[in-house]
């Protein structure tokens, strides 16, 4: 299944850089995370808690961080596994910078197997783009709350909205 | 001693009630699942969830630890036992080695890994997630034609190019016949990967008694006597020590005409525990685990003269097989092979098969098998020759068809056709649907932008499998007939019916040739231990080589009780009429139950005759019989959704002679379903990783009662020179001749805009794409 979209961040590219590598921040703001735990350079340990359909179960995997351009861009790939299936994603975020926010535009392609393969398949898509909105959502919200405690902007930062989604 | 009945109307022919049905619609019948043992254990299987993987290493010690679980084994414990039997053989077959569970390599979704077996399933199903198998998953490939593609993943390292078998056919000139051609039509034609999709998933029970070294099997399945045989032998097990029962089975349709691995491994489970074990098939196992059907690309070349004479044939099948050989599997697609000119005089044809390995579960005989492929082809051509030529499609086929007085008639695909009068049903189908008004009204409904077809097929099948020497295992059938001392009737059919209804069809004709009740007679079959050796039903021959059986044992038993009655009667001329043995000259006569009776006591005995009152008849088929049919569909397409409306089904089938027609119609009926699930709906689909994304009923499409239209089912009756009783067998006609005419309406609801060919299903996606891209999908 291949995903792509863009999203507005109410932040500049660096700290939106700094935010979507901070473990903290993406265990809060990941639908599911029950933990996120730095192993290794660029290298994370997750646990993960799926509900696709019918179907849900724990996932156990790991997340790393390649090619890094900062801010500009930088990879992720994501492998998970659980008793309902195995999951694997790899996702290129380019961040490019608009005023004062910066838009975060991904293109990946996800692998999924076992029980949410056969079952959840037609739901898969609306999941993926589900989990991603909610993914920005919550790291808007987080940014905000971060923005005002160091530095209260100028102006008052838009809500993020969710630009087109697509697969 | 009892009054006798006497019964002088025949049942042959009559609609007689389904004798199996107040068990089955009561819920009262035995199913695997509903059979409950003292100790009886419980089997889950881990599959794999990779199409492709290398399997590094698996730990079962947490799943063994789980309080409950009894044993948990993996591929290298049953080393010992037998690989899952391939039946087919083709020269130069590559036949991989099929274990019954994968050791370090899986080869598609679901192939079984380890089996649990605990004190119940819910525990067994748990310690499944205990278990941890490191897989390197492999890159796969799904589509056969992919396969085929140089540097495609191999799904069997040791075959790179994917390709089990070639196999070549032909008959008469065709080079030249499409040298001389004035026209030559073409086309790729797919016939989808299909889910059998039986009502009852598969499932075992085993009991192993150790004092006696037998071990009793359970298994929903179509042919219990050669399951039996195969099985020992995968066991290493006497063949005497093994007995094969099958309960109520809940539908097959040649998805249970196999060997499947669990009937070995159950069998090996319970020899090991010491205990009973069940196990029952998931919905999502029987969709990834159990064979599915069709699975074909193929490209046809008709050619023909510009008058409509067809010339020659040529077909290029791909078949895929999936990863590995199940019992028929490759000799699947030959039938396809023998069937391609389907009703017509094509002299000269050629077809070459590619069998192709892919990373799916195999593929093997669902309803048709062979022959809906077959039938969708030459279907599909005809329609397309005639658009061709702009002639009427019936006009078409009325000028090709074998005529009636060309029987037998031998094809070019060495074939012989029992009978036949193929132009009948065709005209009888087009009168009931008032073609020549019918294509007026079609006019009209175009004219204001109503996207509305009209489709034929004339079909025709081979069945009634088969003259042993063309069968993979013998293509007999047996029949046991017995009389019991108090004159009841019991008929033991070599045959497994299951939803077919010879417990009827068979008591039919036990009653009429003895002229008893039909509740005098009760037919069983099933149980190896009760049964003689039988081959099984299948291929549409349980009526058409079980019924001669029955009527030939019979015969047999005719033959004792006028010895018995000339006995009895003092007498030298008798006859067996009406439940009675009559002297012709004195008109004095005994009851079947007296004779019975007598024969037991055996006070007094014919010259040269045995006590008793039992016969047993093998019956070897001399030919295939050939049924046929012609189906009109009338269809409308939604503009709007691109939804098919199917507004008129005309079937009318040439089975031979019928024995019941209830039961005939109920054949055709769901026949024509499956036909409409393959035509519409059904479609089983993996990604490009080897992931059965339609993996359950939410996401593959069988069709439900709202959505069958009404069936307007008729008959012709040319009966069959092959076997006494004059049946052709009806199990699979509907079916094949279904999709075709589905297809071939809609294709005429939208040749306006330039669709010459749409491939099933034919979904209203891809419809509404077709009407609003002017043709173009």
């Amino acid at each position: 299944m291949k995903i792509a979209g863009s999203y507005t961040l109410p932040v500049t590219p660096q700290r939106a850089y700094e935010l979507l590598q901070d473990p903290e921040v993406l265990a809060r703001c990941m639908p599911g995370t029950e933990r996120l735990a730095k192993i290794g350079p660029d290298e994370y340990e997750m646990k993960m808690k799926m509900v696709i359909s019918a179907v849900q179960g724990l996932f156990a995997g790991k997340v790393r961080i390649a090619d890094q351009k900062p801010p500009e861009q930088f990879r992720l790939i994501v492998e998970g596994s659980g008793k309902v299936g195995f999951m694997r994603g790899d996702g290129l975020l380019t961040l490019s910078s608009a005023s004062a926010t910066t838009e975060v535009h991904y293109e990946g392609e996800v692998h999924v197997g076992g029980v949410i393969a056969g079952v959840g398949q037609r739901l898969l898509d609306t999941t993926a783009k589900i989990v991603i909105r909610k993914f920005f959502e919550k790291l808007a919200e987080s940014a905000g709350q971060v923005v005002e405690a160091v530095a209260a902007p100028s102006s008052t930062p838009s809500p993020a909205t969710p630009a087109s989604d697509s697969n | 001693m009892a009054t006798t009945i006497t019964k002088t109307e025949t049942l042959v022919g009559k609609r007689i009630r389904r004798q199996e049905d107040p068990r089955l619609i009561t819920g009262t019948a035995t199913y695997v699942d509903d059979i409950k043992m003292p100790g009886m254990h419980h089997a889950c299987i881990l599959r794999s969830p990779h199409g492709a993987a290398k399997i590094r290493s698996i730990d079962i010690k947490p799943a063994q630890d789980l309080p409950g679980v009894a044993a948990v084994f993996t591929g290298k414990d049953v080393e010992g036992v037998g690989p899952v039997p391939c039946g087919a053989s083709l020269p130069g077959l590559r036949v991989p080695p099929h274990a019954i569970l994968a050791k370090d390599r899986v080869y598609f979704i679901g192939h079984p890994v380890a089996v649990v077996v605990a004190t119940d399933r819910y525990i067994a199903a748990d310690a499944l997630d205990l278990i941890e198998v490191d897989y390197e998953p492999l890159p796969t490939v799904t589509d056969p034609e992919k396969a085929l593609a140089a540097g495609a993943p191999a799904v069997h390292p040791e075959w790179p190019d994917n390709t089990a078998f070639l196999y070549h056919q032909e008959g008469g000139d065709p080079e030249t016949a499409f040298k001389e051609a004035e026209v030559v039509v073409k086309q790729r034609i797919t016939s989808q990967r299909l889910i059998p999709t039986a009502m009852e998933t598969r499932g075992v029970v085993a009991e192993y008694r150790s004092a006696e070294k037998s071990l009793t099997l359970y298994s929903s399945t179509q042919i219990p006597h050669l399951l039996r045989t195969l099985v020992s032998q995968m066991l290493g097990l006497a063949e005497n020590h093994l007995r094969v029962i099958t309960p109520e089975v809940g539908g097959g349709f040649g998805s249970k005409l196999n060997v499947y691995a669990e009937e070995a491994l159950m069998g090996f489970v319970a020899m090991k525990i010491g205990k009973p074990v069940k196990w029952i098939e998931s919905r999502r196992e029987n969709f990834q685990c159990t064979i599915h059907g069709r699975g074909h690309v193929d490209y046809y070349e008709v050619a023909a003269k510009r008058d409509g004479t067809v010339l020659g044939l040529r077909l290029k099948l791909i078949q895929d097989l999936g990863a590995y050989h199940q019992l028929l599997t490759p000799a699947i697609p030959t039938l396809s092979v023998l069937m391609m000119p389907g009703l017509y005089k094509f002299r000269n044809v050629t077809a070459d098969i590619v069998g192709v390995f892919t990373n799916c579960v195999p593929t093997d005989a669902y309803r048709g098998a062979g022959r809906p492929e077959a039938t969708h082809g030459i279907e599909r051509m005809m329609d397309l020759l005639a658009a061709e030529l702009k002639m009427d499609p019936a006009e078409l086929r009325l000028k090709n068809f074998i005529g009636k007085d060309e029987f037998p008639y031998a094809t070019a695909t060495g074939l012989s056709y029992d009978s036949g009068n193929y132009a009948e049903p065709l005209k009888k189908a087009l009168d009931l649907v008032d073609y020549h008004k019918l294509r007026q009204e079609q006019k009209q409904a175009k004219a204001s932008g109503r996207l509305l077809g009209v489709g034929i097929s004339t079909y025709g099948e081979i069945c009634a499998f088969g003259p042993s020497p063309a069968t993979p295992a013998g293509g007999w059938e047996s029949a046991t007939v017995k009389i019991e001392p108090s004159g009841k009737v019991t008929v033991m059919t070599g045959a497994s019916p299951h939803g077919q209804g010879e417990e009827t069809t068979f008591a039919q004709i036990a009653a009429d040739e003895l002229g008893v009740p039909i509740d005098d007679v009760i037919v069983v079959h099933g149980d190896t231990a009760v049964v003689q050796y039988g081959i099984g039903t299948f291929g549409s021959r349980g009526t058409a080589v079980g019924g001669p059986a029955v009527y030939y044992a019979l015969q047999e038993l005719k033959k004792k009780i006028r010895k018995f009655g000339e006995m009895l009667l003092e007498t030298t001329d008798v006859t067996v009429s009406g439940g009675q043995c009559v002297d012709n000259r004195t008109g004095k006569s005994v009851s079947l139950a007296q004779i019975a009776g007598a024969s037991y006591r055996a006070m007094k005995l014919p010259p040269n005759t045995e006590p008793g009152m039992v016969a047993t008849y093998f019956w070897e088929p001399p030919n295939f019989a050939f049924p046929f049919g012609a189906h009109i569909v009338v269809s409308e397409v939604d503009r709007e959704t691109g939804h098919v409306e199917i507004k008129r089904y005309v079937a009318v089938d040439d089975c031979g002679n019928i024995i019941n027609p209830l039961l005939v119609d109920g054949q055709v009926h769901g026949g024509v379903v499956q036909g409409l699930g393959q035509a519409l709906y059904e479609q089983a689909v993996y990604d490009d990783d080897g992931q059965l994304i339609t993996g359950e009923l939410m996401d593959y499409a069988i069709p439900k009662a709202s959505m069958v239209p009404w069936i307007e089912s008729s008959h012709t009756i040319t009966p069959s020179p092959v076997n006494p009783l004059g049946v052709k067998g009806v199990g699979e006609a509907g079916t094949i001749g279904c999709s075709p005419a589905v297809v071939n309406s809609v294709v005429d609801a939208l040749s306006h805009l330039g669709v010459k060919h749409i491939d099933m299903p034919m979904t209203p996606e891809k419809l509404w794409n077709l009407v609003h891209q002017g043709g173009q999908a």
